[in-house]
C-alpha cells in the first residue's frame, strides 16, 4: 500500500519532473533530493517508499533524461498513475526498471485523490483505493511490457 | 508492397524479431557528457566494451562553459562531469569532439556539419533532440541512459515500430525572409498538440518543405519531439547531397551512395500514412509563444488568448492555459507585440547554425540592443562559430551589444551559468518554454531567430514582417 501524491496536471515535463541544473550530478540519491522541484520543492520530505505519483496527461514529455524516472523512483516512488505518458519517459521507466507507468482513464484519475492509499495489483491489472473503498481499473501493460517489469528491467530480462 | 520512408529504413535495420518487439541496428551513436556516465558505469561494472567504438562519436556541450574556454571551469560538479567523459572515451576508444576541439558543438548541430549524418541510417543519442538528423532522411531517435548503455554494448536497439504521421506543408511561405522555419514547425505544434504526435514518426513534406535549407529542415526535425513524435524526417534531395558532400566523415564513395539514395530513399507514391496533416504554408505567421508549452503559441499579430477561448472546452487544457498564464505573468488580451522582455537568447540545436545567425544578424545590423535588455549569441558549434566569424558575424552582434559566447547547450536548458533570474522574460530561439527550463521561475517566450533579433532592439516584440 501506498499513499497518493497528486498534482493534477497535464503535460509535467522531464525539466520539471528534474530541472536541468542537476543533471550534472552523478549520484542517484543526490538527484532524488531535487525530484519534481520545478512545481513542489517539497516533494523529496513527502514521499515514502512504495508512495504513487498521481498526474493527468502526457506525463513526463519532454527531454529524454532518465535522471526523471530515477529521481522518481529513487525517492520511494513505486509507480506513477496517470492519462498518458509520453514515449521516452514510459521506455526509460520500464527499461531501467525503475517504477510503473500506469495508464488510467480521465475518470479514475479524477477519483483518486491527493493523499488517499492505494494497492496496485499489476497481475489483475486493479487498482484499490482503500481509503475510499473503490476500485478501478488500470490499462493492462502490453505482454512484453509486462515481462520487462517483471524480470525488473530490461537489462535483466531473457526473451523465451 | 507500397511504403513510406520510415518503413523502408526500418525494414533495412531489422536484426531480429523477439516477442513482437524489434531489434534494430544503429549506425551512428552520439553521446554526451550528461546522459552517458551511469551508462558508461554500466559497461564496467558488466566488463563488456563498446561493441562499434568507430560508430560512437562524442562531444560535451549540456553543460560546457560559453565564456572563455582557456580559462578552468568554475564548477566543480561539471568539471567532473567533462573530465568523466574524457576519460570513458579514452578508455573505451571513442573519438571526442573535447572542449579544445574545433569541431566540439552542440551534438545535433556537429553530427551533420561532420557528415556523421547521412540519409538512410539509424541515429541515436542520450538526448530527445536527435530527432534534428531526422532532415538528412535518417531515423534519428532520442533514448534514455539504459538504451544508451544498451547500444554502446550491442549497437542495436529494442523497439516497438511507431506509426507513420505525414505533414505535410503545402504551397509556399508569404515572406520567407520573415516567415521561417521555426514559424512553420511552431504553427504545426500548435495544431497536432504536444501530444499528437506520440507513438509516431513524422514525415515532413510538400512544396514548403522541399524549398527549406538543410539548416532550416533540421529546425522543423529538431521540434518534432516537442509535439510527442518519436522522430520526425524528411526525404534527402538535391540539397541534402549538395550539403553532406565534401564533410570531415562523409564517406568516399558518396556519388555511387547518392545514386542509390535517390532511387530508395522515399515514400512510394501509393503508400500510405497512418496519419496525415496538412497545413497551407501561405497562411503561417511570425509565431510567438506565450504560454508553458510549445502549443502554447500564437502568430505575432494575435494577443494573449482568453484560456476558455484556447482550451475550447476542454477543462483541462483550460486549466493549464490559466496555470501558464500565471506563471508567465501575462493577462489574456494583451497583444503580443506589447510584451516586454528583460532578454533575448539566440542558440540552441534548433536555432544555432550559420544561416540562422546570419539571418539574426541581418536584422541587428546598424542596430542596437534596447537598453534594458541582455542579449546573447551562442553558435551551435565552434565550426557555425568560426564561419560566422568570417563572415563578420560576431562583429555585428557585438556593436550591437550582444554577447558572442563559445559553443554549447547554454541558456536553452539551464545546466551552466547560463540562466534566466526568476521573474525575467526571455524571447527564446531554442525548443522548450516549461516551466523553469532557462532557470527557476525564468519565462521562456519560444521564436526564431529574426524574432528574437528584433525583439532584442526594440525591448519587445515586434512583427519582422514589417522590417523585412
Ligand atoms: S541545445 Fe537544448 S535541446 Fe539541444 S541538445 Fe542542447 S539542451 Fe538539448
Amino acid at each position: 500500500m501506498g499513499k497518493v501524491i497528486k498534482y493534477e496536471k497535464d503535460n509535467i515535463d522531464t525539466d520539471v519532473i528534474i530541472p536541468g541544473q542537476y543533471l550534472k550530478l552523478h549520484d542517484y540519491d543526490e538527484i532524488a533530493k531535487h525530484a519534481m522541484e520545478g512545481i513542489d520543492p517539497d516533494f523529496h520530505s513527502k514521499v515514502q517508499k512504495g508512495d504513487f505519483l498521481v498526474a493527468g496527461r502526457n506525463f513526463g514529455c519532454g527531454s529524454s533524461r532518465e535522471h526523471a524516472p530515477i529521481a522518481l523512483s529513487q525517492c520511494g516512488i513505486k509507480g506513477v498513475i496517470a492519462v498518458s505518458f509520453a514515449r521516452i519517459f514510459y521506455r526509460n521507466a520500464v527499461d531501467g526498471g525503475f517504477l510503473l507507468p500506469i495508464e488510467v482513464d480521465e475518470e479514475t484519475y479524477k477519483k483518486i485523490g491527493n493523499g488517499d492509499q492505494i494497492e496496485v495489483d499489476i497481475g489483475t491489472n486493479q487498482i484499490k483505493n482503500v481509503t475510499k473503498n473503490q476500485t478501478y481499473a488500470m490499462k493492462p501493460f502490453s505482454e512484453i511490457v509486462a515481462k520487462i517489469i517483471s524480470a525488473g528491467g530490461l537489462f535483466k530480462y531473457k526473451p523465451d | 508492397m507500397a511504403k513510406t520512408l520510415f518503413e523502408k529504413i526500418w525494414d533495412s535495420h531489422k536484426v531480429d524479431e523477439i516477442e513482437g518487439r524489434t531489434l534494430i541496428y544503429i549506425d551512428r551513436h552520439m553521446v554526451h557528457e550528461v546522459t552517458s556516465p551511469q551508462a558508461f558505469d554500466g559497461l564496467r561494472i558488466n566488463k563488456r566494451k563498446v561493441r562499434r567504438p568507430d560508430l560512437t562519436f562524442a562531444t560535451m556541450d549540456h553543460n560546457v562553459p560559453t565564456t572563455n574556454r582557456s580559462l578552468p571551469i568554475v564548477d566543480q560538479i561539471s568539471a567532473t562531469q567533462i573530465k568523466t567523459l574524457e576519460k570513458n572515451c579514452q578508455e573505451f576508444g571513442i573519438p571526442l569532439f573535447g572542449l579544445d576541439s574545433p569541431y566540439q558543438g552542440i551534438v545535433h548541430v556537429i553530427g551533420p556539419e561532420l557528415g556523421i549524418t547521412l540519409p538512410g541510417t539509424t541515429i541515436v543519442c542520450g538526448d530527445s533532440h536527435t530527432s534534428t538528423h531526422g532532415a538528412f532522411g535518417a531515423f534519428a531517435l532520442g533514448i534514455g541512459t539504459s538504451d544508451v548503455e544498451h547500444v554502446l554494448a550491442t549497437q542495436c536497439l529494442v523497439l516497438d515500430k511507431p506509426k507513420t504521421f505525414e505533414i505535410r506543408v503545402d504551397g509556399k511561405r508569404k515572406n520567407s525572409h520573415a516567415v521561417t522555419a521555426k514559424d512553420i514547425i511552431l504553427s504545426i505544434i500548435k495544431k497536432i498538440g504536444t501530444a499528437g504526435g506520440n507513438g509516431t514518426v513524422l514525415e515532413y513534406r510538400g512544396q514548403a518543405i522541399s524549398d527549406l535549407s538543410m539548416d532550416e529542415r533540421m529546425t522543423i526535425c529538431n521540434m518534432s519531439i516537442e509535439g510527442g513524435a518519436r522522430a520526425g524526417l524528411v526525404a534527402p534531395d538535391q540539397t541534402t547531397f549538395d550539403y553532406l558532400r565534401g564533410r570531415k566523415y562523409t564517406p568516399k564513395n558518396y556519388d555511387d551512395l547518392i545514386e542509390s539514395w535517390k532511387n530508395t530513399l522515399k515514400t512510394d507514391d501509393n503508400a500510405k500514412f497512418d496519419k496525415s496533416f496538412i497545413i497551407d504554408a501561405s497562411q503561417i505567421a511570425p509565431q510567438v509563444s506565450w504560454g508553458t508549452n510549445p502549443a502554447m503559441t500564437a502568430d505575432v499579430t494575435e494577443s494573449v488568448p482568453e484560456p476558455a477561448e484556447y482550451a475550447r472546452g476542454d477543462s483541462s487544457q483550460e486549466t493549464a492555459a490559466k496555470n501558464a498564464l500565471a506563471y508567465m505573468d501575462l493577462k489574456p488580451g494583451t497583444p503580443l507585440t506589447d510584451i516586454q522582455i528583460d532578454r533575448v537568447f539566440i542558440g540552441s540545436c534548433t536555432n544555432a547554425r550559420l544561416q540562422d545567425l546570419i539571418e539574426a544578424a541581418s536584422i541587428v545590423k546598424g542596430r542596437k540592443v534596447s537598453p534594458k535588455v541582455k542579449a546573447m549569441v551562442v553558435p551551435g558549434s565552434q565550426q557555425v562559430k568560426m564561419e560566422a566569424e568570417k563572415m563578420d558575424l560576431d562583429k555585428i552582434f557585438k556593436e550591437a551589444n550582444f554577447e558572442w559566447r563559445e559553443s554549447g547547450c547554454s541558456m536553452c536548458l539551464g545546466m551552466n551559468p547560463d540562466i534566466l533570474s526568476r521573474g525575467e522574460r526571455c524571447a527564446s530561439t531554442s525548443n522548450r518554454n516549461f516551466e523553469g527550463r532557462q532557470g527557476a521561475g525564468g519565462r521562456t517566450h519560444l521564436v526564431s531567430p529574426i524574432m528574437a533579433a528584433a525583439a532584442a532592439i526594440t525591448g519587445h516584440f515586434v512583427d519582422v514582417r514589417e522590417w523585412v
